[in-house]
């Protein structure tokens, strides 16, 4: 996984793009070929069909001009006084010429009409006048008119033909009048809806993957474009196709944007006299939702049918990632609260994604739209009740892909490689959660058990609850919603007595504010209300209080713990807060700070501001469940007491004292004196870069006491010598100079290089493999954090790693 | 006491853990003595039943029969005050347990390694604290109980030990003066002045404070099932301990404990609520202490 996410990035921006992008257009062409009713072209292959068109129609615009005119004069009208007739026809029976059905050889100027028995040139005597580029555009109507007519006539769906059939008339009468044909009536203009799709799914990147790395976030970005190609030339269902599948009651709305689609996106794409619109651009939710899920289904069955012709790359992104893009997708597309929806969404990404949204692809945002404030919002959230205790203890479950084992993939890469063996920490875990273990006469009274202990054994116990309900104006509230929330105002006004109790009520009461209510026998005894920003990505918090004879039983951080982990659910990692005197203290403790993180833009005017409190702000981690913080760090603390113990059971060994200083001696090596090897210290040179605490790991530093075999030294010498001479390894072979690149220094703290590793090399710094495939790896993860991934650097530190990874494998170096 | 005994050399965690480890030691053997008491009582006990079935058919009772159960009785009184004997002395040790904890606390802050307990942590201490605080048992049905039990106040000769927690009213930062739960440092018989550390230490403060200033806690629970008239009334105004606070606050008893174990139910004056008192709150008979009279109001008086 790890290695193929790299390769893939290893690639530049561009090749990926075009590679996903052939991927949908075969898809799309077959998604078209499957289709039972082929529209307007051929459909051997669409883009075959785009490139004819054209070329046809180049070839039609070099005609000698009297060949175009003879061609106008069909679809023209006659100008002889009184006539009506609206085209020349020929006289003479058709010479049978299927293929080029628009030789005519025998006509001329003065051949008459079939029709009104004017002479030809009576139908073309306003067009001698027209401008090249004029007689031109009304060739390529003539043409256009042409393939509507034909794909009219192979259309097989009644409703579909009447459009085509619209078009042609419709081009037709535009030729008659020389007017740019226009679209009018009930169908209406595009765009059809707000936010399009383009910039709803833009937004869901936004939203979801905002908090990625760059190079995780921008296959994620990719996916998107992707899948708003595939949209952008996806042949739709027609609605009887559609009605058969049984979508009764919303099949109105999806047969007016079909309409709208044949005519605004899918014809005009053909038919380039007609002005042409991307899907993604002018449709919104609604076509998205209804085509949405049979759209997913195709192309993954597409994607699974191809697997086999597709690079290993590309097999992992369109295999495993892009299900699960959809998937998430799919939630946000039919949720009514989600905010991808927010015609106002608004969520600054991170600097680096910034660039890249900007500098790329067609749905870049003006960088002005980000700085407009709106206070229009959607309100469609659910407020009724909900329980978020049961929620919680999924969430461990939840993010076990992630958090199981925290920083797994960085681990592996860099630092530790040597991890506990698991029974030792099994072991250790049975020990201090067995009962008796730290069991004395002090044991009655833990003197500093975590604040939030009592109310969290008290929740387990179902002495307390929790819920986040708020009032609502749609939707039915329940009564006992009410009633904790009247308990709540009490609550808050009671604790609260400088707040004006009407300005309480407003908030409570307010539909798009809520509270997390703790109850303790059926009644409120305490809650934080606030607000959810969820298109700014912050939450206010409004009020927040605990009942005073409740107080000071952790109530009020298990409280915010709550809070913080709803918040991660629901994708808000920012709380902001104006706090008074007496709260400041609560909110630090909480891990508030005065220092505000946010940008202002963000907040501006959205939050409400109250004289003589001070602005806090707290930002989430979202790999943290806080509820679980301080039990699991108390758990690593005492884990390290034990491996300390257990370490010190194993070494304990008194040595003499060192008699060398009585005897004169003015001092001596540290690493000379008797044991302190044994205790894994290492000298300064290598403590510097390992890191501290390695010393309490296992095995490594057994391992480091070995000498250092020449083996090993010969081995690595080989590697890092035939490394060096790859044609990749040019711009890691000294450190980077901070004359070139200034802020390299500022970026990565912990610089490596090839010529570094070869005085290491020479100084027998590598005592062991892992040491020297460690500063390898440092080179390249800091070239990767360094550099965008569509740079020469990012791609050789990317071929290097494999060729460095390959060559330890060859001498038996590496793991797995 | 113990506090005469052993205790006039500073002793080490070590040495307390000791000490407390020999108490804990008495207790179990004391516990299978008490055991063999109360399984001799029942024997008796068995017996004077047995005996009063054979006289009761007839009513005259022989004085064979007067005289036996006479010394089944004095048998069973006996052996009851034994078990009782044996009863108080495990209390006995479980209170020089508390006094051996007290001390190491004490001295350990004398030596000025102070603990810091959070509030949350000192919260649960005061109430648990309040909760194991001795139970009163009278030798005899009447006897009266002593003062420092339930509501019955301090002798006012009584000057309150090291270490005993009292309610002191103390300046605030704005003149104001409020009752606070207090530990005593010591008493200065010259000044007649206490020295008084707030038990919240957050607040860091000791106070000297005049003896008027000082209330004494209640050393001992009464029993409202034996001892109900060293209780507060129903209605009294008194002092109690704001639940989650260590501030004393002026209250009306609305329900008296009617075990051990209950805690009073008092109405706080609180001006914040509309009918200017709090909803009902529970407050442990420790910290109901008889209200003092203001010094305005005393000066009047």
């Amino acid at each position: 996984m790890d290695e193929t996410t790299r390769t893939m990035s290893g690639m530049s921006s561009e090749d990926r793009v075009q590679s996903v992008t052939s991927t949908s257009q075969n898809l799309v062409s077959s998604n078209s070929a499957e289709s039972s009713s082929p529209r307007g072209t051929d459909q051997a292959s669409r883009q075959n069909n785009l490139q004819r068109i054209q070329q046809r129609k180049h070839q039609v615009f070099n005609w000698p001009q009297l060949k175009k005119l003879l061609k106008l004069a069909n679809y023209s009208s006659c100008q002889a006084d009184e006539c009506k007739c609206n085209g020349w026809k020929n006289a003479q029976p058709l010479t049978k010429c299927p293929k080029n059905d628009m030789q005519q050889p025998a006509a001329n100027f003065s051949d008459p009409c079939r029709s009104c028995t004017h002479v030809l040139e009576k139908h073309i005597t306003h067009l001698q006048s027209q401008s090249d580029d004029e007689i031109n555009k009304l060739l390529g109507m003539v043409i256009d008119v042409d393939n509507i007519f034909m794909g009219m006539h192979r259309e097989e769906d009644p409703d579909t033909k009447k459009v085509y059939y619209y078009l042609f008339k419709l081009l037709r009468k535009c030729i008659l009048s020389m007017t740019k044909p226009t679209i009018e009536g009930p169908l209406g203009q595009p765009p059809f809806e707000r936010p399009s799709i383009a910039k709803a799914i833009t937004n869901f990147v936004l939203y979801k993957f905002g908090h990625l790395s760059q190079r995780e976030w921008q296959a994620m970005y990719d996916l998107a474009k992707m899948f708003l190609h595939c949209l952008n030339h996806w042949n739709f269902e027609t609605p009887s196709a559609r009605r058969t599948a049984g979508n009764a009651e919303e099949a109105p709305a999806y047969k007016i944007n079909y309409t709208r689609w044949l005519v605004f996106c899918h014809v005009p794409a053909f038919c380039d006299s007609l002005p042409h619109y991307d899907t993604t651009l002018v449709f919104g939710r609604t076509l998205l939702q209804a085509v949405f899920k049979s759209v997913c289904r195709q192309l993954m069955d597409k994607c699974h049918s191809e697997r086999d012709r597709m690079s290993p790359e590309k097999r992992v992104l369109v295999l495993t990632h892009f299900p699960k893009f959809l998937s998430m997708l799919e939630v946000e597309i039919y949720s009514d609260g989600s905010p991808i929806w927010d015609p106002e969404f608004k969520q600054v990404p991170p600097s680096h994604l910034q660039a890249a949204l900007e500098s790329k692809g067609n749905h870049s945002r003006r960088p002005g739209e980000f700085e407009k404030i709106s206070v229009a919002h959607n309100d469609k959230d659910n407020y009724t009740t909900i329980n978020i205790s049961p929620g919680l203890k999924k969430l461990p479950e939840k993010r076990s892909h992630s958090e199981g084992r925290p920083d797994l993939k960085r681990r592996k890469n860099e630092e530790a490689f040597e991890d506990l063996p698991e029974e030792t920490v099994a072991e250790i875990v049975a020990t201090i959660n067995d009962p008796n273990y730290m069991c004395g006469p002090d044991a009655v009274f833990p003197p500093n058990v975590p604040r939030d202990e009592t109310a969290k054994i008290e929740e387990s116990r179902k002495i307390i609850e929790f819920h986040v309900i708020g009032n609502s104006l749609t939707q039915p509230v329940s009564k006992q919603t009410m009633l904790w929330l009247i308990g709540l105002h009490n609550v808050f006004s009671h604790q609260l007595p400088r707040m004006p109790k009407e300005y309480i009520s407003q908030l409570v009461f307010d539909p798009k504010h809520k509270t997390l209510a703790l109850i303790k026998d059926g009644r409120p005894i305490g809650g934080i209300c606030f607000r959810m920003f969820a298109t700014q990505g912050f939450t206010e918090i409004v009020f927040c209080a605990v009942t005073s004879q409740e107080q000071v039983k952790g109530y009020g951080t298990h409280l915010m713990n709550m809070l913080k982990d709803y918040h991660i659910k629901n994708n808000i990692l920012h709380f902001l807060t104006f706090a008074d005197e007496f709260a400041i203290g609560y909110f630090k403790k909480q891990g508030f700070s005065k220092d505000i993180k946010m940008s202002r833009p963000m907040y501006q005017g959205y939050i409400k501001d109250y004289e003589g409190a001070t602005l806090m702000h707290c930002e989430l981690n979202a790999k943290i469940v806080y509820t679980e913080f301080t039990a699991v760090i108390r758990k690593q603390k005492e884990i390290i007491k034990k491996l300390i113990y257990q370490r010190q059971q194993e070494i304990q060994k008194v040595h003499p004292g060192l008699t060398c200083f009585k005897e004169g001696v003015r001092g001596i090596p540290v690493e000379s004196i008797p044991g302190i090897r044994e205790t894994g210290w290492k000298s300064y040179a290598q403590t510097r870069t390992r890191g501290v605490a390695k010393g309490t790991q296992g095995p490594e530093p057994m391992e480091a006491c070995l000498d250092v075999t020449d083996s090993l030294y010969n081995a690595l010498k080989s590697v890092l010598n035939t490394v060096k001479n790859n044609s990749t390894a040019w711009p890691f072979l000294k450190p980077v100079d901070k004359n070139d690149v200034p802020d390299y220094y500022d970026h990565i703290k912990y610089p490596m290089d090839l010529k570094t590793m070869s005085d290491r090399l020479k100084a027998r710094y590598y005592v062991t493999r892992r040491l020297f495939i460690a500063d390898m790896t440092r080179i390249f993860t800091n070239c990767r954090l360094y550099n965008s991934p569509d740079t020469e650097y990012y791609r050789c530190a990317n071929a290097l790693e494999k060729y460095f990874q390959t060559r330890m494998k060859e001498i038996g170096l590496w793991d797995k | 006491m113990l506090r005469s005994s052993p205790s006039k050399m500073p002793f080490t965690a070590d040495a307390a853990a000791h000490q407390i480890q020999e108490r804990l030691k008495n207790i179990y053997n004391l516990i299978f003595e008490i055991e063999e008491e109360r399984n001799r009582s029942e024997h008796n006990l068995n017996n004077i039943t047995k005996a009063h079935d054979k006289i009761t058919p007839d009513d005259k009772v022989s004085p064979y029969y007067q005289q036996k159960l006479k010394s089944l009785y004095s048998a069973a009184v006996s052996d009851a005050q034994q078990e009782e004997e044996l009863i108080r002395k495990a209390l006995a040790k479980i209170n020089e347990i508390r006094a051996i904890r007290n001390e190491r606390r004490i001295q350990a802050r004398n030596a000025g390694n102070k603990e810091t307990i959070r509030r949350g942590a000192l919260m649960k201490m005061l109430l648990s604290s309040a909760q194991t605080l001795p139970l009163y048992v009278g030798k005899s049905p009447g006897a009266k109980p002593p003062p420092l039990c339930g509501a019955i106040p301090a002798e006012v000769t009584y000057i309150a030990k090291m270490g005993d927690m009292v309610a002191a009213l103390v300046k605030g930062s704005e003149e104001e003066e409020n009752w606070i739960l207090a530990e005593v440092v010591q008493f200065n018989p010259t000044t007649s002045k206490y020295e008084v550390d707030d038990i919240d230490e957050e607040q860091k403060d000791r106070h000297v404070l005049s003896k008027r200033r000082v209330v004494p806690l209640p050393l001992m629970r009464a029993n409202p099932e034996t001892d109900a008239h060293a209780l507060f009334p129903k209605g009294s105004i008194v002092m109690a301990l704001y639940p989650q606070t260590t501030c004393f606050y002026k209250a009306v008893v609305n329900q008296l404990p009617t075990t051990a174990t209950e805690e009073y139910e008092v109405l706080f004056e609180d001006a914040t609520y509309a009918d200017g008192y709090s909803p009902p709150l529970n407050v442990a008979q420790r910290y109901v202490i008889s209200i003092k009279e203001s010094k305005k109001n005393k000066s009047q008086s």
